[in-house]
């Protein structure tokens, strides 16, 4: 298959984001517009759906709240029945600038990686964040980096990309709750290539976070037990 | 026959009546209807027969049999509960798959909708 015959889909896993979707949407078709951008509407009591389909992304809507990896996996499962061949993760809030999409796409197309990290620490980005987050990020980072063997500097990345294997990987087995990390470690002992590229991201456009901090500390321990979980197995 | 033996017996008897009663009305899967009824059974030859609980706490060493009773009662509930958590974690796994297949579903179904009507 020939370098731009390759056909590629953004899943865009949103809760709650009427206010920001829709421009993150029409942002990356303006540049992409050979694009398919399937939302899935993890259960929003907002206008999300509406808003995602008037911009002209493929929507799931279902019919109950999954959580973030329950709604990424069925847009895996999306890509892997349409037989897509790179499927990449964007965030819903505007977080993820679709200007770097092809920093990301273009290593899979090469074929030098089966997934590509869109990294805000690899090196000096405009990303800030609260000093105790980035503190739990630096130590899921070693964690990851330890069990994957890997230099990996931002395992909790939202903003990444995967081929055909990663696809199907991910649509046969994600994590539910909190998959950002534990995907990785999952890929690494199947033997994909994962490779790191540095991203610029933004702040949150609208909206409100879902991540608070007693809800983080639970974050850590059940990733961190995940992670032993799958590289025991 | 004691007291505590007279409350154990129609807690026991109680017990079994609620289970059957339970099946009737298909509240329970048989599974679990049959280790209810197998709970309920013990407890109730246990109070009939004191002797027997009072030999099987000789044989451990156990030196007030009652004691027993609890030690068991406690372990069967911990086994029971890990039991369920183990059920509720496969039910979980199946309601998500059936939601993303309904959300899959019902995208198709949305795009064929439209074909039809434009
Ligand atoms: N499907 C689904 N998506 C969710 C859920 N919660 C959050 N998201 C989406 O996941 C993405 C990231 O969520 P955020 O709350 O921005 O998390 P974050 O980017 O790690 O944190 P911030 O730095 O505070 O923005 C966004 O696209 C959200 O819409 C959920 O329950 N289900
Ligand atoms: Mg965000």
């Amino acid at each position: 298959m020939s370098y731009d015959t390759l056909k590629v889909c953004i899943i865009i896993p949103a809760y709650n984001e009427e206010k920001s979707i829709a421009q993150v949407i029409s942002r990356i078709f303006r540049l992409h517009p050979e694009f398919t951008v399937v939302v899935i509407d993890d259960g929003s009591s907002d206008g999300t759906a509406a808003a995602a389909k008037a911009a002209g992304a493929d929507v799931i809507t279902l019919p109950q709240n999954l959580g973030i990896g329950g709604a990424v996996q069925t847009g895996y499962l999306y890509c892997a029945r349409k037989g897509f061949d790179v499927a990449v993760q964007v965030d819903a809030d505007g977080q993820h600038k679709p200007e770097e999409l092809d920093k990301i796409i273009n290593p899979i197309r090469e074929g030098q990686a089966d997934m590509v990290l869109g990294s805000r620490w690899v090196e000096n980005t405009g990303y800030r964040s609260s000093r105790s987050r980035r503190a739990g990020m630096l130590i899921l980072a070693s964690l990851v980096s330890f069990f994957t063997r890997r230099h990996v500097t931002d395992p909790t990345s939202g903003f990444r990309a995967v081929g055909r294997k990663g696809i199907q990987l991910f649509a046969e087995d994600y994590s539910t709750d909190y998959p950002e990390v534990d995907s990785l470690v999952s890929l690494n002992s199947h033997g994909l290539r994962i490779i790191e590229v540095a991203v610029e991201m933004d702040q949150r456009q609208a909206g409100s976070s879902s991540i608070s901090s007693v809800k983080s500390i639970y974050y850590m321990i059940k990733v961190t037990l995940s992670i032993m979980i799958r590289s025991v197995r | 026959m004691e007291r505590v033996q007279v409350l154990s017996l129609c807690l026991s008897v109680a017990l079994i009546v609620f289970v059957l009663h339970l099946i009737r009305r298909r509240a329970l899967r048989e599974q679990y209807a049959l280790l209810w009824l197998f709970f309920g059974l013990v407890m109730l030859v246990l109070s009939i027969k004191t002797s027997w609980l009072e030999w099987m706490a000789e044989a451990v060493n156990v030196f007030y049999a009652p004691s027993l009773l609890f030690l068991v009662g406690i372990v069967l509930c911990f086994l029971l509960i890990l039991h369920l958590t183990v059920v509720v974690s496969k039910l979980t796994e199946r309601i998500i798959v059936l939601t993303q297949e309904i959300g899959l579903i019902r995208n198709e179904l949305e795009k064929h909708g439209q074909e039809k009507n434009g």
